[in-house]
């Protein structure tokens, strides 16, 4: 049997280098108590564009996160099983990534995770498509255009101005909040030290009343997200895609 | 019908009627780029950015926010008040019409930024004051202009020249300032 040497054909490294990750989450589905707090935090900090009732049912709404309702048994004995906040998992190994013919969603080389850059997107729509998780969401409107939906002019001043307004035609996701690490970055630049753990936190894990999001350095053994994701009750959603997904779930904890 | 119209336009009235037409639309075009090419028109027409230098104000007087944030914020009435208050010729000068005219008023002067960014551009002044560049290498030498205009098209493949230069021999940092994800989210 040949073996061959993955260090001399540089497919060990370039596994290496997806296996390892910078920054992650993990969602605990066991105190999660379905309130959508993380839903609404979300949705203020990145912008995201209420789509109306008519677009909503064509299933066009757009979130970031969601939570997830699962059901078990047959009715009568139906019996709800944890809910489950779904966001974009910041795959190692993306299936969005490949598909997308304009190199809009690439793998940010500095922060590690999965990156849609806007003013790249044509709206192809294939990396929603390839997405196991369902996550991304798709600009089928102006949304936020008050030329054409003058209610949105008064809403204006919610906007935050560290992340784009996208407009029509474009995929989006989660980013990992990436304008508060960045702003967390620059500030413990400028005094002169690291990032410490627990200093920042994504919008859903700020907002999140039980504190079952914890965002943090996945690639630091010390930080509270590693030593959550370590237990044996954490499991990733659709490990067997070979996504490598950033998120660790934990469910079914004592 | 058609080839009486062409006939017509054969003859020498009919060729400088073309020619007229032809030179208007022309014009047009010209005039029409030229709109677009043209600065915005400020609240103080005539501001000299170049007597400010040469009293020898410094720029982050009156833009401060440069070295503390994302933007280095244009100034308000009561900033140049602060100063022109105590020159007599704010009182007379035609020139300084407007900024006299705004604080009797108390209404604020509603300056035009000129060199910004497309909104998909997440741009921070902050980290590159830090590292050691001068509002000049990027704004031009205002010692010289009155109104502010863009030296340069600021775009980019000239963000992206100058990161490149900066990081050249550090892997890290190149990888840092050349990644998506630092200027578009």
């Amino acid at each position: 049997m040949t073996t061959i040497d993955l260090n001399l054909v540089g497919a060990k490294g370039a596994l290496v280098e997806e296996a390892e990750g910078k920054w992650g989450m993990v969602i605990d589905q066991d105190i999660c108590t379905g309130c959508q707090a993380c839903v609404v935090a979300c949705a203020m900090e990145n912008n995201i564009a209420f789509v109306g009732e008519e677009d909503s049912g064509y299933g066009r709404s757009m979130h970031w996160i969601r939570i997830e309702r699962f059901w078990e048994g047959e009715y009568p004995e139906v019996k709800m099983t944890h809910y489950q906040p779904m966001l974009c998992q910041q795959c190692g190994k993306a299936p969005c990534e490949p598909v997308c013919p304009a190199f809009a969603t690439v793998h940010s080389q500095a922060e590690k995770v999965n990156l849609q850059v806007y003013n790249r997107c044509v709206g192809t729509r294939y990396c929603a498509n390839n997405c196991p998780y369902q996550v991304r969401s798709f600009n089928w409107r102006d949304y936020n255009d008050d030329r054409l939906d003058e209610a949105i002019a008064s809403l204006k001043n919610h906007f935050n101005p560290d992340v784009t307004v996208r407009r029509r035609g474009i995929m989006e996701k989660c980013t990992f909040c990436i304008q508060r690490i960045h702003k967390a970055q620059d500030k413990a630049k400028s005094e002169g030290r690291a990032v410490a753990d627990g200093e920042f936190t994504t919008a859903c894990a700020q907002a999140c009343p039980a504190d079952a999001i914890v965002f943090g350095r996945v690639d630091d053994p010390e930080s509270l997200v590693s030593q959550l994701a370590r237990q044996s009750h954490g499991v990733h959603h659709l490990e067997e895609l070979g996504t490598l997904p950033r998120v660790t779930y934990l469910v079914g904890g004592q | 019908m058609i080839q009486k119209a062409f006939k017509w336009l054969m003859q020498p009235l009919g060729l400088a009627a073309v020619l007229i037409v032809a030179l208007a639309v022309f014009s047009l075009v010209v005039w029409g780029i030229a709109q677009t090419q043209k600065p915005p028109e400020q609240p103080v027409p005539q501001f000299p950015h170049q007597l400010h230098v040469s009293f020898g104000v410094q720029c982050l007087y009156c833009h401060p926010g440069a070295v503390r944030g994302p933007s280095p914020g244009l100034p308000t009435v009561s900033k140049c008040w602060g100063c022109h208050q105590q020159i007599a010729k704010t009182q007379t000068s035609v020139k300084l019409a407007p900024l006299k005219a705004a604080h009797d008023s108390g209404t604020p002067l509603q300056w035009v930024p000129v060199a910004q960014v497309p909104d998909f551009v997440q741009f921070n002044h902050r980290p590159h004051v830090a590292a050691g560049l001068n509002c000049e290498n990027c704004h031009g030498d205002l010692s010289k202009v009155d109104i502010y205009e863009n030296p340069q098209v600021m775009n980019m493949g000239w963000c992206l020249a100058c990161h490149k230069e900066k990081s050249a021999g550090n892997p890290e940092l190149y990888i840092k300032l050349t990644d998506c994800g630092t200027c578009h989210y």
